[in-house]
């Protein structure tokens, strides 16, 4: 797994590469926890995702919980269609707050 | 030894009777001990012998009856010659002449009976007869006191018993002796040979009531494999005029003869009566009320008897308190066909109900709990979950080939086998399924339990799928199951310890792809398990909803043999 993050608007976009599996998950969450620490809103760029698995999935619920606490926003966006599948099984496509790109939820916001 | 003195010798110094004549004695009394096994009249026959030639009023032969009562053993007179019979009559052991003889192991020579503190009397008190002098000598074979040979009053003379009388009887007591003890070792070799006769004419008539195979493609196989005792276990099935196949399979309580008359009995009732009635109930409720009317107390039978349609693929069975039959499904999972009613032979008006099954490419199999009560490796016995293992197992091919295959099993381990192993599988279309039931390796691995070693496992996992015909999307949940169930053993199972083994098989057979997953860990509890509540939004615990989300059919267990837990997951191939 690869990542970067950038500023985009009032969001820090942090964008995740390749696979997303157990040997890299506790890397992404920290990653998560650490942009909302910073206080900003966070959009998770999944377009690069070739692969995720539930404890990949497993960051993304924490991060869109403590987003929740911290009252910031969480979405995620690009998800490539092997994220989605996955999103899926786990039923949590209705659940996060999903865009295509970033430009889109940035102006879907307004 | 005292009781056996060198007749020899005693011919050579002349202290005999008459030489010639107690030659002749002794060889004419050991020819007929060595020609007959016939040894009640042996010993009339030389009793009467040594009473003439020794000048006895009466002679008798008494044994230890050892039978009734080891510790305070009986003497018996076996045979006896003289005016008063008393064949038959029983002694305390260790009371009287005799009682002493044997318990010392010495010769007793009594001059007069009156005098004796030990004479008990009690023959003279019944019969009027009048004992005056006794020689009583101990019976001895194999450091072994078998009994005692008496003498009683001596004709002519002074009417007294001497010490050359005393070394004949004694010399004529040990080839008596020899002699009961080879009848005794020939009775009981008959006894065995009686016995093994039995037997084998028992598992004889149970050989021949089994059906000869139907051939291939024929749908019902059944195998009988009988242990070393003959039990009732029987099997049979036919093939009606109008296309319906009959089949059962049955145990009946109890071993030996008995049994193997009962299960005759009703294995050619049913055989008769099934070619004309083919409602499995009334079936067993016809032969319950006969085999009621004649059958020993605390006899029964369990047996599970049906039909098979082979046109529509259905069956209707009944079982009565018989082990429940697996219906293993195409998707891999097993069903239990409960017993329906109680054994036949125990309540006289009893109904049968008949279950109804879809077998369609499904297989029933029936078995004995000589399958399950088998003993495995470890000693205990298989079980219900043991034997589902085994069909899992089996090698996939003809319905004959899996039973063999299974019966190779259940023996294996096991050093004498304790219970007829009778088992019976039915599936239509057998001769046309095998590519069905046949699975090929596609390929197996052994990893580390490291988060790590996931990237690789994924990938091969995705060419196999693709290799064998997945599309594209198939291919790609298959990965995600078989990775979550990678990680499960990675994180739940070993703990996160890394040196843990992981080991991933899979498997095809033209129709599924089936994975199995095995570690070394300790037992995991499998109540713990389960999918979580979606609903419930948490990260984690979402690892087995995928895979069940996924997969048709997925199983976990702990393995048989070693320490480590299983994880079988299946999926038709789209």
């Amino acid at each position: 797994m690869q990542y970067n993050s950038r500023s985009a608007g009032t969001y820090t976009v942090l964008e995740l590469k390749g696979e997303v599996d157990l040997s890299c998950s506790p890397d992404a969450r920290k990653q998560i926890l650490q942009c909302l620490d910073s206080g900003r809103h966070l959009l998770v760029d999944l377009s690069a995702v070739t692969y995720i698995d539930s404890s990949g999935v497993a960051s993304l619920v924490e991060g869109y919980q403590t987003a929740k606490k911290k009252n910031l926003r969480f979405g995620l966006v690009g998800v490539s269609g092997a994220a989605m599948g996955v999103l899926q099984l786990a039923r949590l496509d209705k659940v996060f707050p999903i865009h295509s790109s970033t430009e889109e939820r940035i102006s879907a916001d307004g | 030894m005292n009781s056996t003195p060198d007749v020899y010798a005693l011919l050579e110094r002349g202290e005999v009777y008459s030489l010639e004549d107690q030659l002749e004695l002794l060889a004419d009394v050991t020819q007929s001990f060595a020609e007959s096994l016939e040894i009640e009249a042996t010993l009339r026959n030389a009793i009467e012998k040594f009473m003439q030639y020794m000048d006895a009023e009466a002679a008798s032969i008494f044994l230890l009856d050892t039978d009734a009562d080891p510790l305070n053993p009986e003497l018996v007179c076996r045979a006896c010659a003289g005016p008063v019979d008393i064949s038959g009559l029983r002694l305390p052991g260790d009371k009287g002449i005799i009682g002493k003889t044997v318990m010392s192991r010495t010769c007793q020579i009594v001059r007069d009976v009156s005098k004796d503190p030990d004479f008990a009397g009690q023959v003279d008190a019944g019969t009027g007869f009048v004992t005056r002098s006794i020689l009583c000598t101990p019976l001895i074979v194999r450091q072994k006191c078998i009994g005692a040979l008496e003498l009683i009053n001596k004709r002519g003379g002074d009417g007294l018993f001497d010490d050359r009388a005393r070394h004949l009887l004694g010399a004529l007591a040990s080839s008596a002796a020899l002699a009961i003890h080879n009848a005794r070792m020939a009775d009981r070799l008959v006894e065995q040979e009686r016995m093994r006769k039995e037997l084998e004419l028992a598992r004889e008539i149970q050989m021949h009531l089994l059906p000869e195979p139907g051939g291939d493609g024929f749908p019902v196989v059944g195998m009988n494999v009988p242990a070393r005792e003959v039990s009732g276990d029987f099997y049979d099935f036919l093939k009606r005029d109008d296309g319906l196949i009959y089949f059962s399979l049955a145990d009946v309580s109890g071993k030996g003869m008995n049994a193997a008359l009962l299960m005759a009995k009703v294995s050619s009732l049913l055989h008769h009566l099934a070619r004309e009635i083919s409602d499995p109930g009334e079936l067993l409720a016809r032969v319950n009320t006969e085999v009621c009317e004649s059958i020993s107390h605390g006899m029964f039978v369990t047996i599970v008897a049906g039909f098979l349609d082979p046109a529509k693929r259905m069956i209707e069975l009944a079982n009565a308190g018989h082990q429940p039959p697996l219906l293993h499904h195409v998707d891999g999972s097993f069903e239990e066909i409960a017993a329906t009613a109680p054994p036949l032979g125990v309540v006289a008006a009893c109904a049968f109900p008949v279950t109804t099954l879809k077998l369609d490419d499904s297989s029933l199999y029936i078995f004995t709990d000589g399958v399950t009560e088998s003993l495995d490796e470890s000693n205990s016995p298989l079980g219900v979950d043991g034997f589902i293992k085994l069909v899992r197992d089996a090698e996939f091919g003809p319905a004959t080939r899996r039973l063999q295959g299974i019966v190779r099993e259940l023996r294996k381990p096991v050093v004498s086998q304790r219970d007829d192993i009778t088992l019976m599988v039915i599936e239509t279309d057998g001769d046309r399924r095998p590519d069905a039931m046949k699975t090929q390796q596609i390929f197996a691995l052994h990893f580390r339990a490291e988060p790590e070693r996931l990237g690789p496992v994924r990938a091969l996992v995705k060419r196999a799928a693709q290799s064998f015909g997945c599309s594209e999307a198939l291919a790609d949940k298959l990965v995600i199951a078989v990775n979550e169930a990678c990680m499960n053993v990675i994180q739940h199972a070993y703990r996160g310890d890394s040196s843990g083994e992981v080991s991933l098989e899979v498997r095809t057979n033209g129709t599924q792809v089936i994975f199995r997953l095995e570690d070394q860990a300790d037992p995991i509890d499998l109540q713990g398990v389960k999918p979580r509540d979606l609903d419930e939004l948490r990260p984690g615990g979402l690892g087995v909803h995928f895979i069940r989300e996924i997969m048709d059919h997925s199983e976990m267990g702990h393995l048989e043999h070693m320490r480590g837990n299983y994880l079988e997951m299946r999926k038709a191939i789209d």
